[in-house]
């Protein structure tokens, strides 16, 4: 990213002349309070919105360059964890996860497949069945955690995925990510908990919380 | 590929079982639509095909002048017979012309009672050869004979035949027409009833733009949705006109015997048909196409 500002509408600044290079295979946590722009900074990376000023490469293509238009080739290179899951309230465990898979045009026996072991990763295997309806938010997180991790995504921007999870199963999640992070995998990690930070030794970005109006500039990294 | 259209037109039977009362009412208005512009096509077709039934069979007749001799008639039937293209000269007479009239009239004949058929004038009627129907023939001999001194008068129906062909081509004006405003309305109709079905599954929109999904592959369903909400409401409009056909053709008919002449009311010819069921799919796939632009764009 390069002197990336985003300015909403709204006059609120997200981010403001930001600098930020990940090489592939880093693991990097983007830390701040709530409203300090790190959905903002994944929703640029996973090309959902445009920065209002600035360069943005992702594996080499420039998402910034005027008409892109695959942003869902881009996609399926990613494994997206949104805060608010984004799960299908209308389709069991198992379809949610394998939902990923079959948008991807994957073959059939592929999908049960991958879907099976993933969801034994995050301790679903028991309740691939269930609704949706019927699971905890610590439960439907690890479903959404799941079906972005279920194609082996070589980039993973995951957006405070451990953020309703409690201390056994985010020690549980976190070793899934370092596991995927040891395989090669490049993960952006935004979190408001210093804590968790602090108990990993990957590289950590700050993003203060900012104001209406507030244009103060970020560190570049 | 058939494996994906197949995931595709389930989706679009789901979407539509999702969203059912929204997608019955656009098939209906698409089909009460598609009826009123059909049968305004049916209507102009079977008044174009009397049109041009009327312009081919019409015959030209010369009436005499009073004290015509007979030698004079022969001498004319001679003339007309060796014009090019006609086919049979019959000269009626008074006593013909009464005759006829009181055939056309039936059990009304006695209103024909005290009139001599002394006051009718004689006539040469003159019909074509096959070959040479169309208005254009007849014309020409009808400018041929028109100097004849014992002709006073020669009808050919041209007049009617020209309001006729005013009333057709107002009939035909009115179907475009229509056919216009309705078209704008179905579009704006399935544009609209897509937009209820994509707002109710935005989080699967969602969900499956996250994942990488590409457009076509979101879309597709949608398009899926909207071609059969075309071809369900055009379908409607084909059953309903061809009921409609069979209550005119049991009820108008007979009234209308003598008018008709014996030319039937015909239904539209199946390529008319097929034609308003592919409409019906195009302007179900643009309809689609309007509000897939609208609300499916990839979020940027």
């Amino acid at each position: 990213m390069f002197s990336v500002s985003k300015t909403y509408p709204s006059q609120i600044t997200a981010l403001s002349d930001l600098y930020l290079e990940i090489p592939a295979g880093e693991f990097l946590f983007i830390a701040g309070p709530s409203g300090s722009g790190k959905s903002t900074l994944l929703r640029i990376l996973f090309g959902a919105e445009k920065p209002s000023s600035g360069e943005v490469i992702v594996n080499g293509v420039r998402l910034t360059r005027p008409g892109f238009k695959k942003v869902h080739q881009l996609r399926r290179t990613m494994g997206i964890i949104s805060p608010d899951f984004k799960l299908l309230q209308n389709r069991n465990v198992k379809e949610n996860v394998a939902f990923a898979l079959e948008v991807r045009g994957h073959a059939p026996k592929e999908i049960k497949e991958k879907v099976s072991d993933i969801l034994k990763q995050v301790g679903l295997q028991q309740r691939e069945k269930d609704s949706i309806l019927s699971l905890s938010a610590g439960e439907q997180q690890r479903v959404a955690i799941a079906r972005a991790l279920v194609n082996d995504p070589p980039l993973i921007l995951a957006d405070e995925p451990t953020g309703v999870l409690d201390d056994r199963m985010t020690e549980e999640m976190m070793g899934i990510f370092s596991e995927l992070h040891q395989g090669g995998a490049t993960i952006v990690f935004a979190t408001q908990d210093t804590g968790l930070v602090q108990c990993y030794p990957y590289r950590m970005i700050p993003l203060p919380a900012r104001r209406r109006g507030d244009t103060e500039t970020s560190e570049g990294v | 590929m058939l494996s994906f259209l197949g995931y595709a037109m389930r989706r679009s039977l789901r979407n539509m079982k999702g969203n059912l009362f929204p997608n019955l009412t656009a098939i209906a208005t698409i089909g009460i639509s598609l009826l009123i512009f059909s049968s305004f096509s049916l209507i102009a077709f079977n008044l174009a095909t009397l049109l041009k039934v009327w312009e081919e069979k019409f015959e030209a007749i010369a009436y005499l002048k009073r004290g015509t001799s007979l030698n004079e008639v022969e001498e004319l039937l001679k003339r007309i017979r060796q014009l090019d293209g006609v086919e049979t000269v019959n000269y009626i007479s008074p006593f013909d012309a009464m005759a006829f009239m009181e055939e056309r009239l039936g059990g009304q004949k006695n209103l024909l009672e005290g009139i001599q058929p002394a006051i009718l004038p004689s006539s040469i009627e003159i019909r074509l050869k096959k070959d040479y129907w169309g208005r254009t023939k007849i014309e020409e001999i009808v400018s041929s004979l028109k100097g004849v001194a014992q002709i006073e008068e020669i009808q050919y129906g041209q007049e009617w035949i020209e309001t006729f062909s005013v009333i057709v081509h107002l009939a035909r004006l009115t179907q475009w027409i229509l056919g216009a405003l309705l078209l704008a309305a179905i579009i704006f109709i399935i544009s609209n009833t897509l937009q209820l079905t994509i707002s109710s599954r935005k989080e699967e929109i969602e969900a499956m733009q996250m994942a990488g999904a590409s457009p076509a592959f979101i879309q597709i369903p949608y398009y899926m949705e909207g071609l059969i909400q075309g071809l369900l409401g055009a379908g409607m409009a084909a059953g309903l006109l061809f009921l409609l056909y069979q209550v005119v053709l049991i009820t108008v008919t007979p009234l209308m015997k003598g008018w008709l002449a014996g030319i039937p009311i015909l239904f539209l010819p199946w390529e008319t048909i097929a034609r308003i069921l592919v409409g019906g799919m195009v302007l179900g796939l643009f309809g689609s196409f309007f509000a897939s632009m609208r609300f499916l764009r990839y979020g940027r």
